[in-house]
């Protein structure tokens, strides 16, 4: 009983799939949104995780053209977004998992 | 070159030589800060360059989405990103210290430069960029002005000659036309003297005539006039003159002058006191002992009182001859001790004779001290 347990607990988070897969980035997919794109949008206007956090927050729980960055051409070509149904901790922590997702600190290195 | 010309000669050089050389001292370290100002500036401009060169290669990576991102690196530049809140992201370095008010800044041996990017590409809203302060041009600059400075005190010390020699060309001139004339006097005045001294000891052995008090003032008028004589000849002389340096018995020669100048002593009615310690010796030219003690008695005579007193001392380490007359006035102790030069001048005289005993005590590295009280009189020491 115990080994059939500890096999749960070590494989069952290879198939789930965490928030950030499964309330952002499936759909992102499905309709083809480039989320790193947006990321970079986000940075370029924001420069900091803090504040593209709070714009994000704003956005996602009442998503108007206006309040986003992303150039009117980008709404013509990807669907408008509808508010999502999550509680604030929940989308805050999605929020937070899509930043560390795309963090370009990860990405970068040092030219030879 | 005399005394009083070379002391002109050295007082206008130290004046002349500092001024142009604080001048020029002033010049060559504007012109060094303007240079160093430029030379760094020039090191400024490309970091500045190099800034945007970084900036362009961020706008570039902001639009890739291929893995890795590479950071541009071109040494000897350092640069760094950093966001709107000053935090790190990502860097060839990550300075220790940074100064976000100033657009460039110097740390230790480092040139810094902040520069602003928008949008914010990666999210970085300053890059700063770093290198190596370039010291070559600097250590270039430094050799360049110290060469020009020195250069420059060469030729204005040169200069500086050239001027102060023109600028003692009369005084030396009159100051030959002076010897000259005193050359040409003395010569004129020895055969007579001599003959007056001699002929008034003459007179004084053989003969036991009347009028024995104007005697006396012949005797000393000639002693006068002869000493005079001695004393320009020792002046003329001076350095061609060849000193025999004897251990002299300077009890003894010291005794014999105050004889010789009894005759004075006793027409002033001078109440003379002395401490003689016996058998002192000194090793002098007896000439300049002479030389040095008559000026020194002459003037304690001369410019003492009547019936006033004369204290004569000598000790093994030196001699004192104090007078109680009318005193030197405290800032012309030191200006009688030029030639020609006199404080007093209701007196006779040349003003040569401290000149005299200057020129004896620094010859022999004796030292000579005046002290004198304005109508008390005067104490001269020398000690050796």
């Amino acid at each position: 009983m115990v080994k059939k347990l500890l096999i749960l607990v070590v494989v069952s988070p290879l198939f789930s799939e965490s928030s950030l897969e499964r309330n952002c980035l499936n759909c992102h997919r499905e309709e083809k949104i480039p989320s790193e794109l947006i990321y970079r949008r986000y940075l370029t206007q924001y420069s900091t995780h803090r504040a593209i956090k709070k714009r994000l927050f704003i956005y996602l729980k009442n998503p108007q053209k206006i309040a986003s960055v992303m150039p009117k051409q980008f709404f013509l070509k990807f669907p408008e977004k509808k508010s999502l149904d999550l509680n604030s901790s929940l989308l805050e922590k999605s929020i937070d998992d899509y930043l560390e997702h795309f963090d370009l600190k990860k990405q970068l290195k040092l030219s030879k | 070159m005399m005394r009083s010309e070379k002391r002109s000669l050295i007082r206008f050089l130290a004046i002349y030589l500092s001024s142009t050389f604080l001048l020029f001292l002033l010049a060559t370290l504007i012109f060094y800060n303007f240079q160093k100002h430029h030379i760094i500036d020039t090191q400024q401009k490309e970091l500045k360059i190099q800034a945007k060169e970084i900036s362009q290669t961020l706008r570039q990576l902001n639009e890739t989405f291929s893995t890795p991102l590479l950071y541009p690196n071109n040494p000897p530049f350092n640069s760094a990103i950093y966001n709107l809140d000053k935090e790190y992201i990502f860097g060839s370095f990550r300075p220790y210290k940074i100064q976000w008010g100033e657009e460039y800044y110097q740390e230790k041996d480092e040139l810094f430069h902040i520069h602003s990017i928008y949008p914010y590409y990666l999210g970085a809203s300053s890059l700063i960029v770093s290198k190596p302060l370039n010291q070559k041009p600097i250590e270039q600059l430094i050799k360049l002005s110290l060469l020009f400075l020195f250069i420059a005190g060469i030729i204005f010390t040169l200069l500086g000659l050239f001027l102060g020699k023109l600028f003692i060309a009369p005084m030396k001139e009159s100051m030959h036309n002076m010897n000259k004339f005193i050359e040409d006097t003395t010569h004129e005045l020895n055969t007579p003297i001599s003959t007056i001294l001699t002929n008034i000891e003459l007179l004084d052995t053989i003969y036991d005539c009347e009028g024995k008090q104007e005697m006396r003032r012949i005797e000393i008028a000639s002693k006068t006039l002869s000493r005079l004589y001695e004393d320009l000849t020792y002046l003329k002389l001076n350095h061609n003159y060849h000193r025999e340096i004897i251990v002299l018995n300077i009890s003894e020669l010291l005794q014999e002058r105050i004889e010789y100048f009894n005759t004075l002593i006793e027409a002033k009615s001078l109440q003379i006191t002395r401490s003689i310690q016996k058998e002192t010796t000194l090793s002098i030219d007896r000439n300049d002992a002479i030389r040095m003690i008559d000026n020194l008695i002459s003037n304690a005579i001369k410019y003492n009182k009547k019936a006033g007193g004369l204290l004569i001392q000598l000790t093994s380490k030196e001699l004192t001859i104090e007078d109680t007359g009318v005193g030197i006035r405290a800032e012309n102790i030191q200006l009688i001790q030029n030639r020609f030069k006199r404080d007093n001048q209701n007196e006779g005289g040349f003003g040569i004779g401290l000149d005299i005993v200057g020129q004896v005590v620094q010859r022999y590295n004796f030292k000579f001290q005046i002290i004198s009280k304005i109508n008390k009189g005067t104490k001269v020491v020398v000690i050796w």
